[in-house]
């Protein structure tokens, strides 16, 4: 794996936008025209070799190191090839991803994967709320790949979430899969309160849930083959990282009834 | 020619390109997963009268599927993509959707898809729900055990082959049973390919044609033992009895394996069983795009 590595020299002064920091977009730029690109936020032009040292060849990854939360946009529109990240992002890291992997070695702030239809995104730390989740202007949040976080996630994971899969080795926060239409929220620790609020389609698993919604009825325990599929497709995405199987069996609790009603709750404990 | 005392015939076998697809059924056990693929399997001998050629390819161990069951993977081959799909929808809604604890996936893993689940997931009433994973789209239908999950497309193979055949001919119908029984089983080793007619074999071989209108085919009378002297008989006067084994595969190369495997079984162990010879069936290779010279394909 060949590509650039982008050094940050110093906290940055002003927040700065990232997006155009992927493989293919900085192959098709010259030295001096990357150094000139504009990284900033402000009216104040911010020059991307004003805040970070360049090393390397242009290839298939690009490799930001000394990264803190004021850098957003990390990753955006990558199609392919590797984005790693040597510490933290700010907003809407991987917005609109639709292919290769983002790699995000620290924690990760709101809307991280808004708007991706492919590709994978991982945080080593945790991350803000709204993951996967609907970015103001959009339809629906993320339709398509996978956001594996190693830590926590914020409130309203999946936030009207139409396909894809987000999994969160620690604990989801409030209000996780609201407005979901689709896909799949997996949390090992357990969800915050209210979990799937005018969830139409989609399922949650998780051990536990905080605080129940009164419109997801009972619909008792069972072995859902699909959820061995689950299993297998983490697996062959995440190698070694990849959670434990499920259980053979689960509680499923159906939802929300204050909509259509064919989501659901899936409590593994 | 003769290997083993067992006469081979200069001749060959005639194929003709078909489609081909294929699903792999899971189910908490191997009994199930076989009665599922046996049953779709059921009237899949010929496409000429049965619509389809369907049978087991092999058996698949729990690592091997993708929902981690034991599983069975069954072809189906068609004259065309679209007699492929229609006959697939119809079986596996018949047969497979009602399996207790059953699941079908993809079976074959091409560009060109067909329909899988695109039918049987209407059983579902508007319950149904799907989820796509990676790739592959699954749809989840409810039924009386649980869900029926079914995968919303598999692939198609348009240079398929069917029709590959050897014809083994002695004087001991026991005995040569036993022997293209063992060839079956010989060939059920090879990947990509199945038998489609009953235990794989065929004792109805056919011409084109009849004397009736409207059959468009009829018993091979040169092959017939009981019509030896009242037609153009085929059959040294010892010849008692013909088996056929036919074979359709995914590519022509598997086709192709399979008739060696077949034929090394044969000449192994048929000479003792009464069988004499060795032939196949073709209609002087105006018709199929595929020729097999069994002389090439001895092991």
């Amino acid at each position: 794996m060949s590509g650039l590595t982008f050094r940050a020299n110093s906290a940055p002064s002003e927040r700065l936008n990232l997006s155009h920091l992927t493989p293919k977009r900085i192959a098709e730029l010259s030295q001096s025209e990357l150094m000139a690109l504009n990284v900033g936020t402000t009216t104040k032009t911010l020059k991307l070799g004003d805040v970070f040292t360049v090393s390397g060849s242009a290839g298939d990854s690009v490799r930001i190191e000394g990264a803190t939360n004021r850098m957003d946009f990390v990753g955006s529109d990558l199609k392919e090839g590797t984005v790693i990240v040597e510490g933290d992002v700010g907003l809407s890291a991987g917005r609109n991803l639709r292919g290769g992997r983002l790699d995000i070695r620290g924690d990760a702030g709101a809307l991280l994967g808004s708007g991706i239809s492919g590709g994978e995104i991982l945080v080593k730390g945790s991350a803000g709320s709204l993951v996967g989740g609907l970015s103001p202007g959009d339809k629906f949040g993320m339709t398509g790949g996978l956001i594996a976080i190693e830590g926590d996630a914020g409130d309203r994971a999946g936030d009207r979430m139409r396909r894809g899969t987000i999994y969160v080795r620690g604990r989801c926060g409030s209000f996780a899969g609201s407005r979901m239409v689709g896909g799949t929220i997996w949390t090992e620790l357990g969800f915050g309160t209210d979990p799937g609020m005018l969830l139409r389609r989609g399922t949650l698993i998780g051990p536990s849930v905080e605080r129940m919604l009164p419109t997801f009825a009972d619909a008792g325990d069972h072995d859902i083959v699909i959820l061995r599929i689950l299993s297998r497709y983490m697996a062959s995405v995440l190698g070694a990282a990849a959670p434990k199987a499920l259980p053979g069996k689960v509680r499923k609790f159906a939802g929300d009834l204050a909509t259509i009603g064919k989501g659901e709750l899936l409590i593994t404990s | 020619m003769k290997v083993n005392g067992i006469a081979i015939d200069d001749t060959f076998a005639e194929a003709f390109g078909m489609a081909g697809t294929g699903v792999i059924i899971t189910a908490d056990t191997m009994k199930w997963a076989r009665i599922a693929a046996v049953t779709m399997s059921g009237f899949g001998t010929s496409v000429i009268g049965a619509g389809a050629e369907v049978g087991i390819d092999r058996e698949l161990s729990p690592d091997e599927t993708p929902d981690g069951r034991p599983g069975v993977r069954v072809l189906l081959f068609g004259f065309s993509p679209e007699s492929a799909a229609a006959q697939l929808k119809t079986r596996v809604g018949q047969c497979v959707l009602t399996s207790p604890g059953s699941a079908c996936y993809a079976g074959v893993d091409t560009k060109k898809r067909i329909g899988l689940g695109q039918g049987p997931r209407f059983f579902g009433d508007g319950f149904q729900t799907s989820k796509r994973l990676g790739k592959s789209r699954y749809w989840r239908v409810p039924v009386m055990d649980g869900e029926f999950v079914i995968e919303e497309t598999t692939g198609i193979v348009t240079d398929a082959v069917g029709g590959g055949n050897i014809l083994i001919l002695g004087n001991d119908r026991v005995g040569l049973l036993e022997t293209a029984e063992a060839a079956v089983e010989a060939i059920g080793g090879v990947a990509d390919v199945i038998t489609p007619f009953p235990g794989g074999i065929v004792r109805s071989g056919s011409k084109v044609g009849s004397k009736y209108a409207g059959a468009i085919a009829s018993t091979n009378d040169a092959f017939c033992p009981t019509l030896r002297g009242r037609v153009k008989s085929e059959l040294a006067p010892d010849t008692i009895a013909v088996l056929e084994i036919v074979i359709d595969g995914l590519t022509s190369d598997s086709v192709a394996q399979a008739m060696k495997v077949g034929m090394k079984t044969v000449l192994d162990m048929g000479a003792p069983k009464g069988v004499t010879r060795i032939t196949a069936g073709n209609y002087g290779g105006k018709l199929g795009q595929y020729h097999y010279k069994l002389r090439e394909l001895l092991p």
